[in-house]
C-alpha cells in the first residue's frame, strides 16, 4: 500500500553543517500490517514518521501511496490527504484542553470536506471504548484514556494509515497495554499502524519490527504474529 | 473550513483562554467606550442646542446685543450706547425687516410677596415680545402698545416665580414686588424649562421695557434687540445692512471697533458646530490611542497564546488544516475577542449614559452613528491585532510545531 523508494531527508543545521536524517530508505508497508520503527534517539525514526504523514517533504526519492505518488503535492493536496487517508497519535497526546472528549475527536472533521460528519466523533470513540466519557474534559481522564481519545480522533476520519509517534510514552504499563490492544484490533480491521517507539516491550507486540540507524535501515524483521504474541501471553 | 466552524472554533478558544481573552477585551473595552460617549454626547448635545437655537432665535432672526467685543467676554465697552431710538430707526431704513422687539434685562432682581421672595431673571420687552421671541402667556393675559407707553406696572411670571411667591394661591391679579415696585401680576408664562447655558427659563418675568428703563434700572440703554426678517435666507445680509446703519447712526469712524454685536441664528449653529468638532475631533483621537494600545496589549497576548499553542497549531495542521486555515483561525479569534470588549464598551456607555440622563438632562439619543464607529473601529483593531501572531502561526512548520 505504501512504498517508500530511496528517500533521503537532510538538514542545514544554521551553523552551515549539513545533517542527513533519513540517507537513503526503501521501505514498503501492506494494509493491514502492524509496524514498529525503534532506533535510538536522532536515529531518523522520528523523521521517517513526519515522511510517512507528509508532514515533512522528502529532500529526494520517491513515496507512493495506493500506489500514488504523494510527496510532490501541493500544500493544499497534502492537508486533504493527511485529512482523509492518515491519521496522527502522539507521546503527548496534544488534546486541546477544556474541549469536551467529543469536540476533541470532531476536530479533524471541521478541516474535512465531507458533506455529512454526523455522528462519527461518537462512532470513533465507542470504538476505543469511551462511550461514556463523551463530555469529558481532558483534565478528567486518566493518561490512558486521554490517549484513547487522541486514537479516537485518529479513527474519526476512517484514514487507511495510523501513525503513531512513541503512543505509550507518557503511559503506566496497563495503559499501555489497552492502547497497543486497539492498535492490534486496528490491524486486524485492515488498516496499516505504523508506530515508532523505543520501548522492546512495546515493539515485541508489532508484527514487524523495522529498526533504524543513522538514517538508514539496518534490521526489517516480520518476528511476530497475533497468534505468537497470544502464546506469549 | 466554513465560516460556522471557523467562528465555532474562535468562540471555543476564547472560552478556553477566559483571562488572557478578558485583557484582551480591556483595551476595545475603553476606547470603545469612550468613544461611543463622546459621539453620543455630541450628538445629543448639538441635537440640544439646536433646539434651543431655534426656539431662542428662530431661523429667520438677527439680535443686536448692546456694547462692542466679543459676545462672551466681559467687560464690553460702550454697552450703554444701543437705545430704542436707535433700533427703531434702523427698522425703519432697512428693508426686509418684519417686526422687531427691544429687550432691557436686569439679571438678578429680588420679587417678594409678604414673607415669600424669589430672585428672578427680569425682562423688559414691548408689546410685540410673543411674536418676536416666540413665547406666550399660558394662562392671564399680556400687555398691550398702550401698557408700554404709560409704563404700567404690570408683570407676567414664570412658573418657577409664581411657584416660589405664590406657593397655593392664584398668581393672577395679585400684588408683587419688584425690587421695592410693586406690579399687578396680569399673566404667567409659557413654560421653557432650561436653556443651552443651564439657566431656568421659568425663573423670569416679562414687564413692559418702559416700566422697567423708567421705574426700575432708570437707564436710556437697552441690553439687545431682536429683528424678525422677512426672508430666513436674507438674514445674513439683513445683519450686515443693520450693522452698517448702526455704526453711521453711532458716527463710528472707520477705525472704530462696533460698538454693539449682531448674532444670527446661522453664526449660533456655526458655533455650536465648532464645540462639536473640537468635541469629536480630541476624543475619537484619544480613544484611537487607547484602542492603539489595546491592540498592541491584544496583538502581544496572541503572540503569546501562538507559543503556548503550539502543539495545537502542529495537530491542526497534522489533521488537515491548512496554513491560512490557521491564520484565520487566529485573525477572527482576536478580531472576537476585540469586539466583544468593543460591544461591551458601548453597552457600558449607554449605561452611563443612562444613569447620568436620569439626573442632567443631557439630550440622551441613542446613536446608531456610536455603535457602528465602535464596532467597526474595534473589529479593524482587532483584525490587524490578529495578523502578526496568525502569520507567526501559519508559518510553524507542522513537524517542528509537533516536536
Amino acid at each position: 500500500m505504501i512504498e517508500l523508494e530511496h528517500i533521503r531527508k537532510t538538514y542545514s543545521r544554521p551553523t552551515g553543517e549539513t545533517v542527513e536524517a533519513l540517507a537513503d530508505v526503501s521501505l514498503r508497508i501492506e494494509q493491514g500490517e502492524l509496524v514498529a520503527i525503534v532506533g535510538t534517539s536522532g536515529s531518523g525514526k522520528s523523521t521517517l514518521l513526519n515522511v510517512l504523514g507528509l508532514l515533512d517533504r522528502p529532500t529526494a526519492g520517491r513515496y507512493l501511496f495506493e500506489s500514488r505518488e504523494v510527496e510532490g503535492l501541493d500544500v493544499r493536496a497534502q492537508a486533504r490527504f493527511r485529512n482523509e487517508k492518515i491519521g496522527f497519535v502522539f507521546q503527548a497526546f496534544h488534546l486541546m484542553p477544556r474541549t469536551s472528549a467529543l469536540a476533541n475527536v470532531e476536530l479533524p472533521l471541521i478541516y474535512s470536506s465531507r458533506a455529512s460528519v454526523d455522528g462519527l466523533g461518537l462512532k470513533a470513540l465507542e470504538a476505543v471504548g469511551l462511550s461514556d466519557r463523551v463530555h469529558h474534559l481532558p483534565s478528567e481522564l486518566s493518561g490512558g484514556q486521554q490517549q484513547r481519545v487522541a486514537i479516537a480522533r485518529a479513527l474519526v476520519n476512517e484514514p487507511e494509515l495510523i501513525l503513531a509517534d512513541e503512543p505509550t510514552g507518557n503511559l503506566d504499563s496497563q495503559s499501555a497495554r489497552d492502547v497497543m490492544d486497539i492498535f492490534r484490533a486496528l490491524s486486524d480491521a485492515g488498516r496499516s499502524i505504523v508506530i515508532v517507539t523505543h520501548d522492546p516491550a512495546i515493539a515485541a507486540q508489532a508484527e514487524r519490527v523495522i529498526r533504524i540507524e543513522r538514517g538508514r535501515i539496518v534490521a526489517d524483521d516480520r518476528v511476530a504474529t497475533s497468534a505468537h504474541l497470544e502464546e506469549a501471553r | 473550513m466554513n465560516g460556522t466552524r471557523m467562528l465555532a472554533q474562535s468562540l471555543g478558544s476564547l472560552r478556553r483562554y477566559k483571562l488572557r481573552s478578558a485583557f484582551m477585551m480591556l483595551g476595545s473595552f475603553v476606547g470603545v467606550a469612550a468613544l461611543t460617549l463622546a459621539v453620543s454626547l455630541g450628538e445629543g448635545m448639538q441635537a440640544k442646542v439646536m433646539r434651543t437655537v431655534r426656539q431662542v432665535l428662530g431661523e429667520s432672526s438677527v439680535i443686536v446685543v448692546g456694547g462692542g467685543g466679543r459676545l462672551m467676554g466681559t467687560p464690553r465697552a460702550n454697552a450703554a450706547r444701543l437705545t430704542i431710538d436707535d433700533v427703531a430707526a434702523v427698522v425703519k431704513e432697512v428693508p426686509g425687516i418684519e417686526d422687531w422687539d427691544p429687550q432691557a434685562e436686569l439679571s438678578r432682581t429680588a420679587v417678594k410677596r409678604g414673607e415669600l421672595s424669589a430672585t428672578v431673571r427680569l425682562l423688559g420687552d414691548s408689546e410685540r415680545w410673543q411674536r418676536v421671541w416666540g413665547r406666550g402667556v399660558s394662562r392671564g393675559e399680556d400687555f398691550d402698545a398702550s401698557a408700554v407707553n404709560g409704563s404700567a406696572r404690570v408683570a407676567i411670571i414664570g412658573e418657577t416665580v409664581a411657584h416660589a411667591v405664590f406657593p397655593d394661591a392664584d398668581p393672577i391679579g395679585a400684588e408683587i414686588l419688584i425690587g421695592a415696585v410693586p406690579f399687578r401680576v396680569i399673566g404667567v408664562l409659557e413654560r421653557f424649562g432650561v436653556d443651552m447655558h443651564g439657566m431656568d427659563r421659568d425663573n423670569e418675568i416679562v414687564v413692559p421695557i418702559t416700566t422697567l428703563m423708567r421705574r426700575l434700572s432708570n437707564a436710556d440703554a437697552i441690553g439687545a434687540a431682536k429683528l424678525l426678517v422677512t426672508e430666513p435666507s436674507a438674514a445674513n445680509e439683513t445683519a450686515k445692512q443693520v450693522a452698517g446703519a448702526l455704526r453711521r447712526r453711532h458716527s463710528l469712524d472707520r477705525d472704530q471697533p462696533d460698538d454693539f454685536v449682531i448674532v444670527t441664528a446661522l453664526q449660533a449653529q456655526e458655533m455650536v458646530s465648532k464645540v462639536r468638532r473640537v468635541l469629536l475631533l480630541y476624543v475619537p483621537l484619544a480613544s484611537g490611542v487607547i484602542l492603539l494600545v489595546g491592540g498592541i496589549v491584544a496583538a502581544a497576548l496572541m503572540l503569546g497564546s501562538v507559543s503556548e499553542r503550539v502543539g495545537e497549531i502542529g495537530l491542526r495542521r497534522a489533521v488537515g488544516a491548512l496554513p491560512s486555515d490557521i491564520r484565520r483561525q487566529f485573525v477572527v479569534e482576536t478580531a472576537i475577542t476585540v469586539v466583544i470588549g468593543g460591544v461591551a464598551g458601548i453597552a457600558a456607555a449607554y449605561l452611563i449614559l443612562g444613569v447620568v440622563a436620569m439626573h442632567v438632562d443631557i439630550g440622551l439619543m441613542f446613536s446608531w452613528k456610536a455603535v457602528v464607529t465602535g464596532v467597526v473601529s474595534s473589529a479593524v483593531t482587532g483584525a490587524l491585532a490578529g495578523v502578526i501572531p496568525a502569520r507567526r502561526a501559519a508559518m510553524l512548520e507542522p513537524a517542528v510545531a509537533l516536536r
